[in-house]
């Protein structure tokens, strides 16, 4: 096997009206809580945990997750992701995720924090089966350097590829380099500071449902910019530019009680974080 | 005199009817919120959009399209129909281009016989592709022996030709300052066509969140002179 800085791989199945694990594996710098039941044993939540705290050069993180036939997950991570300076290769996290049949994952890691000079490839790539269901959303903030100023990263990535049924259906790819473009200008965060993208996909997601959850949106967007749009199958792709990360945060959930609402009839969730 | 050129001309010139007059990739959105008002801000938008967008999109499609029909490949050109198609998040974006794409593709059946167009227009009638006018764009340039950064750059040309009579139209501007621009555009588009031929696979369908923004919103204005 590769050598991984922290490997992970997470199994749950469905059991009698609950989802329980089916397998938890864990090497190196990266770990996951025991599975919690926030009011709901239908669908555990788990929290992803990075001991060291932070991301360094040249670290090479690598996540499996599996959700079994029917079953359910929320998936997040204890605290924010911190990528310090990586002066040498950069720091890699891939993510490989497989929903069967009618599951539903709900994965809302915490925000990206790229420190000076940070350098980060997150790769994820999602395979659905018929019937499964992904709210999926990452928050890209403006990182961390010791004088204050904003955007002292050398460069952040994100790719994430969705196949449904085998079929490439999603692939979207996010690089901030702000070194070389000029990432507050036009065309790029024009002015805003914050960038939060979320996937949502599932049978449910009607043009009508697409309709509602955009009016719905625009109405809570305050001082944000918000795009909201239908993918090539039910779905949808929700894009934030904010100046925090609450601001997004709102918006995310405001988008995820309703899909758990209408698609499950499920109560809004706390992660109870903090 | 190279035996492609009028060929190319016909192929790149703006009355050839694939619909590019209806379609502003998020300009309009950019217009009616005052963002894009004068000749100087339309520029700053153009350069942006290609640098940003053209780049690592249509660009790079047509140049690994065009490589891959010098190695008879076609499946990449399947692939890469394919994951132009979802990268673009933003719905009326997304099926102008096929409609564009398809428009173009009728076109290059009735003027050539191309077996990698009939391989491709097949796929679009079976729903296995959508059609997108730089894949076409590369089966036609490719068919005709027109050297690979010329297509690149004959194509960019067609893509902001069209989008500059779009915005002398909306914004309004007049036609000579439309000529102008085009003109002040030509070393961006010479320096698209070098970056284009530098970038790697990986770097496909990298998005640019403002643009897409716009482009996502350009569904919910209430008045448009544009299909996206």
């Amino acid at each position: 096997m590769e050598n991984w800085t922290g490997f992970l791989r997470l199994a749950v199945r469905h059991k009698e009206e609950r989802t329980i694990p089916a397998e938890v594996y864990n090497r190196g710098a990266f770990k996951v809580t025991p599975p919690i039941y926030l009011d709901d044993p239908s669908q555990p939540c788990f929290y992803l945990m990075n001991p060291g705290g932070g991301y360094v050069g040249g670290d090479r993180y690598k996540a499996e997750i599996h959700v079994g036939e029917r079953a359910q997950m929320l998936l997040t991570t204890q605290s924010s992701t911190k990528i310090f300076k990586t002066l040498t290769s950069p720091v890699t996290q891939d993510t490989s995720i497989v929903m069967e049949k009618d599951s539903y994952l709900e994965y809302m890691p915490d925000p990206i924090i790229a420190y000076q000079h940070a350098q980060y490839l997150q790769n994820t790539v999602i395979r659905m089966e018929r019937g499964a269901s992904l709210i999926y959303g990452d928050i890209i903030t403006p990182g961390w350097s010791p004088d204050g100023s904003l955007f002292r990263y050398n460069r952040l990535q994100l790719k994430t590829i969705v196949y449904y049924e085998g079929e490439l259906v999603v692939l979207d790819h996010l690089q901030l380099r702000p070194e070389v473009h000029e990432v507050e200008g036009l065309g790029i965060l024009e002015g805003h500071t914050h960038f939060g993208t979320m996937t949502v996909i599932g049978e449910k997601a009607t043009s009508d449902f697409v309709e509602q959850m955009s009016d719905a949106l625009s109405a809570c967007a305050g001082s944000c910019k918000i795009g909201l749009s239908a993918l090539i199958l039910p779905g949808f792709s929700l894009r934030v530019l904010a100046s925090s990360t609450q601001q997004i945060e709102a918006i995310f959930e405001a988008c995820q009680r309703c899909v758990r609402k209408q698609w499950f009839g499920k109560k809004p969730i706390s992660f109870r974080k903090y | 005199m190279d035996s492609y050129l009028l060929s190319l001309l016909q192929l790149c010139d703006s009355n050839l009817p694939t619909g590019a007059f209806s379609h502003s990739f998020g300009l309009e959105t950019y217009i009616q919120n005052e963002q894009v008002v004068s000749k100087q801000t339309f520029a700053k938008w153009l350069q942006v959009y290609v640098r940003e967008q053209l780049v690592y999109n249509d660009g790079l499609a047509l140049r690994l399209a065009y490589e891959a029909l010098v190695q008879d490949q076609w499946e990449t050109l399947w692939n890469l129909d394919r994951m132009i198609t979802v990268q673009s998040m933003a719905r009326e974006t997304r099926e102008g281009s096929a409609r564009m794409g398809q428009r173009m593709m009728q076109l290059g059946m009735e003027l050539y016989l191309i077996p990698a167009l009939v391989g491709y227009q097949d796929r679009v009638q079976a729903k296995q592709s959508s059609g997108h006018p730089a894949i076409v764009f590369a089966i036609i340039a490719h068919h005709l022996a027109v050297p690979k950064s010329t297509a690149i750059l004959s194509y960019l040309y067609s893509c902001t030709a069209s989008l500059i009579q779009n915005g002398v139209r909306g914004i309004p501007l007049g036609q000579t300052d439309g000529q102008r621009l085009f003109q002040e555009l030509q070393s961006y588009l010479l320096q698209a066509v070098e970056k284009i031929e530098g970038l790697d696979e990986d770097d496909f369908g990298i998005t640019s969140p403002g643009i897409e923004i716009s482009q996502m919103k350009h569904e919910r204005l209430h008045i448009r002179l544009f299909m996206s």
